[in-house]
């Protein structure tokens, strides 16, 4: 007999994640189920994305119902009330070089990601991550670049819905040494020089830590180097790209440094649950929240013809995961108020009423910094930072 | 543009950002205080509110919390302010011959550089004479100092720096390590640093200090009679250098083929020598003829400008190829000094000081050129060359008038160790060009630094002791 999860919302949230979500009326499901799943509130503020398309989702125990003028999510043993999430009406709005806002911005709780190139040249050496969901796989010159004015535009209409205030940008890999901050650069300065929002930035970890440096100076309030696999042979064999241009070593070289330059709780790394054995996530995860890094777990959705999930991979097996994610980001003092409320990943903060009892509220200062007062208080404090710490020189001084 | 992040923790920064705020009531207050109090006995009120300006600016100065140029700008808003000197008489004094002689003295600068001459003959001298360890570092040595007699030592720093750094790396020198890659760029530093004060050209401050003796005195120095004064003391700081460094830092390197190669690449990358380069060379040696036959009848400013409409007059230069060359905050920053020295004097208060400082205990002649010239040499280290000028000069001349010392010597005895600045990278921009190749570290620098500051004091001493006397120039005035 399965464990019953339907009553508490963070081992649920974990549960969906892993084993998706059956939605039977095909009205509602064609409206909510994107390709990247769908968004749902879970009772007490829980977030959650779950696929709903994947093949392995038809045999979930899992089934969204109406219930009265809402929904519930039920197991067949219990039910719980689920609210989606609507979506963002500036989705259905278009820049005024006609893309479509949709295209360029997706919504995933408290942040709006934004790809501004649909190119990774992994894609191109055929050494992408095995593990990629392919969305940036364009090949050669054949490649979309929203422009610096669309992308402003987009994070515009973002701003003035109100909804994923914090906007992430990102980009795969090119060649050079810095990582793909260059690329980042005029777009994170025309946003930053725009809005007051807070921005973070996910490239590939640069070589040179000088770059760093840069992305912190440009504006990026926080910054993610994405390690994915902590066990050294699936790394090499999961990411052949990056373990041939950027190699592990350098990629937590580069998360260490940026620790030590970027405020704390805003660096983080991603390390894929389901595509190493749990024990080398938890040495992940020690490793990460020593150097002061956040690690961020998100649950590998297998696609067909990808079938790198480890076997078994149930939430029995990857609570502890979670749990030890939580007490370690504690123990290291990491601050929670900058990673919560993503819908795509399970965030420690919300593990938090897995493992403290008196824990299943967020505390006062997470709760300010959720609220409008608190979020201009973060872009406040952020830039403060940032201007006492940053010295920009420009080669001599006066001469005799 | 680079970035530096700066880890220290934020209290830290908060405290240091609110420290600049803080500075500025606290000396805004000092000097209203000042300004306010009732005068001293034997000072006037001009000479009260003088000395006021003085210690705002000097203060600044040496913080340098506003650049030195921005400083000076407020010397002379504040001068007439306050009454000190007239409007007219303040902005007059901008219009100093010293001034226009600095403004000469960049253009020829950078017309040199911009025609490429001097790296010709940079690269033509260490491929020529570069064959031994040895003589490498002896071309690199002399050739820095004597390209500084000509130019401003730390242009000469800037352009030889890419060349030295690629024999460097051409010889496999690994920096901080290496022996014989500290002996290049201290020879390239030090080379530059004693050439610099051969001659009028090495730097703006003989100029500076020129300027503000005449200003307050009438009397001036000529070109010749300059370099004959202090070209035995540039000759015995070479000794002195050379031999320093090789004791320090003895070489391990026995070939230096490699930087050879790095030599006749970088020759072959040069064109044929062009019109330009040969006309450029002809009008700078028509110029130094000039300051030397004929600087005191015509003027060292008129024939430096002459010499800077020439090159206009036959196309050598475009104003937009020299406009980077002329350093405009140096020329801001001199006539300020110049104004300040000279409302210092006017108003009687530089004698006031130096009877308040000095008193009557040091009334023999040797021994106020003995401290001005100790003084002037420390002060170098943690500040700008300019400002000690414009500090010390002032006090200087209004000491010179009480014990019967000549101005113009003390204006030696200030000016002449104002550029013997070899402690620290930022005491003078040649030696922070040195350190920052990464071979030379501030410690290597700070220790021979100061034996080299000690030898130069004593030596100059000495000089002005034993030799100026004999070349007509006593303490007497
Ligand atoms: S770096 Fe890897 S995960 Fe990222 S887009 Fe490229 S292939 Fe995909």
């Amino acid at each position: 007999m399965k464990e019953n999860y339907i009553d508490n919302p963070a081992a649920l949230k974990i549960d969906l994640m892993l084993r998706g979500l059956r939605i039977d009326d095909p009205l509602v499901r064609a409206w909510a189920c994107g390709m990247d799943g769908v968004d749902i509130m879970l009772p007490r503020n829980t977030l959650v994305n779950i696929p709903c398309r994947e093949e392995f989702t038809k045999g979930s125990p899992y089934v969204l119902r109406k219930k009265g003028g809402g929904y519930a999510i039920t197991d067949g043993r219990g039910e719980v009330a689920a609210e989606l999430v609507k979506r963002p009406a500036f989705y259905d709005r278009k820049t005024s070089t006609g893309v479509p806002f949709s295209r360029i911005a997706t919504v995933h709780g408290s942040l709006t990601s934004i790809a501004p190139s649909s190119r990774c040249d992994f894609f191109n050496a055929s050494v992408e991550c095995k593990y990629c969901a392919g969305n940036l796989d364009v090949k050669g010159a054949d490649k979309t670049i929203y422009s610096v004015e669309e992308v402003v535009e987009t994070v515009e209409a973002v701003l003035e819905e109100g909804v994923g205030g914090l906007i992430y940008l990102s980009t795969g890999f090119s060649e050079g040494t810095d990582g793909g901050i260059v690329f980042l650069k005029p777009y994170l300065h025309a946003i930053k020089r725009k809005f007051r929002c807070l921005v973070a930035v996910e490239t590939l970890p640069p070589r040179e830590n000088r770059w760093i440096d840069e992305t912190y100076a440009l504006g990026a309030d926080s910054v993610l180097y994405n390690l994915e696999i902590f066990d050294k042979e699936l790394y090499e064999i999961i990411c052949p790209g990056r373990a041939a241009s950027i190699g592990r070593k350098r990629c937590m070289d580069a998360l260490a440094y940026a620790a030590r330059i970027f405020p704390n709780g805003t660096v983080a790394s991603h390390l894929i649950v389901g595509l190493e054995p749990p024990g080398s996530t938890m040495q992940g995860i020690d490793y990460l929240t020593g150097i002061g890094a956040v690690p961020i777990l998100p649950i590998y959705r297998p696609r067909p013809g990808k079938a790198l999930r480890i076997d078994p991979l149930t939430t029995e097996i990857i609570l502890p995961v979670y749990k030890h994610l939580y007490r370690a980001v504690t123990e290291k003092k990491i601050s929670l108020t900058w990673v919560r409320d993503l819908s795509m990943v399970t965030t420690p903060a919300e593990i938090r009423a897995l493992v403290d009892d008196a824990g299943t509220r967020p505390s006062i200062v997470e709760s300010f910094y959720k609220s409008r007062l608190g979020r201009k208080t973060a872009w406040g404090l952020s830039s403060l930072r940032r201007k006492l710490r940053v010295k920009a020189s420009e080669g001599g001084e006066e001469g005799e | 543009m680079s970035v530096e992040i700066d880890t220290r923790p934020i209290w830290v920064l908060l405290a240091l950002r609110a420290l600049k705020p803080l500075f500025y009531i606290v000396l805004a207050a000092v000097f209203l205080y000042l300004v306010a109090m009732p005068a001293p006995a034997g000072l006037s009120a001009a000479g009260q509110r003088a000395i006021a300006i003085f210690i705002v600016c000097l203060v600044l100065w040496v913080s340098n919390m506003v650049p030195l140029a921005i400083t000076s700008l407020f010397a002379i808003v504040l001068v007439p302010a306050l009454g000190v000197l007239s409007k007219k008489e303040t902005y007059a004094l901008f219009g100093n011959e010293a001034v226009f002689f600095i403004l000469g003295a960049f253009i020829l600068a950078g017309a040199i550089m911009h025609s490429g001459l001097s790296n010709r003959i940079a690269l033509n001298i260490m491929d020529r004479f570069g064959r031994s360890p040895r003589t490498l570092l002896l071309s690199i040595f002399l050739l820095a100092a004597f390209l500084s007699f000509i130019m401003s030592e730390h242009a000469v720093a800037a352009m030889l720096f890419p060349i030295v750094f690629d024999i460097s790396k051409g010889l496999g020198l690994k920096p901080g390590k290496s022996n014989y890659g500290k002996l290049l760029f201290f020879a390239l530093a030090w080379g530059c640093v004693i050439g610099g004060v051969g001659t009028f050209l090495g730097g703006a401050r003989v100029p500076l200090a020129i300027g503000i003796l005449k200003e307050s005195t009438g009397k001036s120095i000529e070109f010749l009679d300059y370099a004959v004064a202090v070209f035995p003391l540039v000759i015995v700081m070479l000794l002195a250098g050379y031999f320093l460094l090789t004791r320090f830092f003895p070489s391990e390197v026995a070939d230096v083929s490699s930087a050879h190669a790095v030599l006749s690449r970088r020759l072959k990358g040069l064109t044929k020598m062009s019109y330009n380069e040969y006309a450029v060379g002809g009008v700078l040696g028509a110029t130094i003829f000039a300051w030397i036959f004929f600087g005191k009848a015509a003027g060292l400013a008129a024939i430096a400008l002459s010499a800077v409409v020439c090159l206009f007059a036959l196309r050598l230069v475009r104003w937009k190829d020299i406009e980077e060359y002329v350093n405009w905050g140096i020329i801001l920053m001199y006539g300020g000094a110049i104004i300040l020295g000279t409302a210092l004097d006017k108003s009687g208060a530089a004698e006031w000081i130096v009877n308040l400082l000095i008193g009557k205990w040091a009334d023999k002649p040797w021994m106020i050129f003995a401290i001005f010239s100790l003084l002037s040499i420390f002060l170098t280290e943690a500040m700008s060359n300019a400002a000690v000028i414009a500090i010390l000069l002032p006090v200087g001349i209004g000491m010179a008038e009480r014990v019967s010392i000549s101005p113009a010597l003390l204006t030696y005895s200030i000016a002449v160790p104002a550029g013997l600045a070899f402690m620290f990278p930022m005491s003078t921009p040649a030696n922070a060009i040195a350190v920052s190749s990464n071979y030379i570290t501030v410690k290597d620098m700070a220790k021979g630094g100061f034996i080299m500051c000690v030898v130069a004091w004593v030596s100059f001493n000495l000089f002005a002791a034993f030799y100026w006397p004999l070349i007509g120039m006593g303490y007497g005035k």
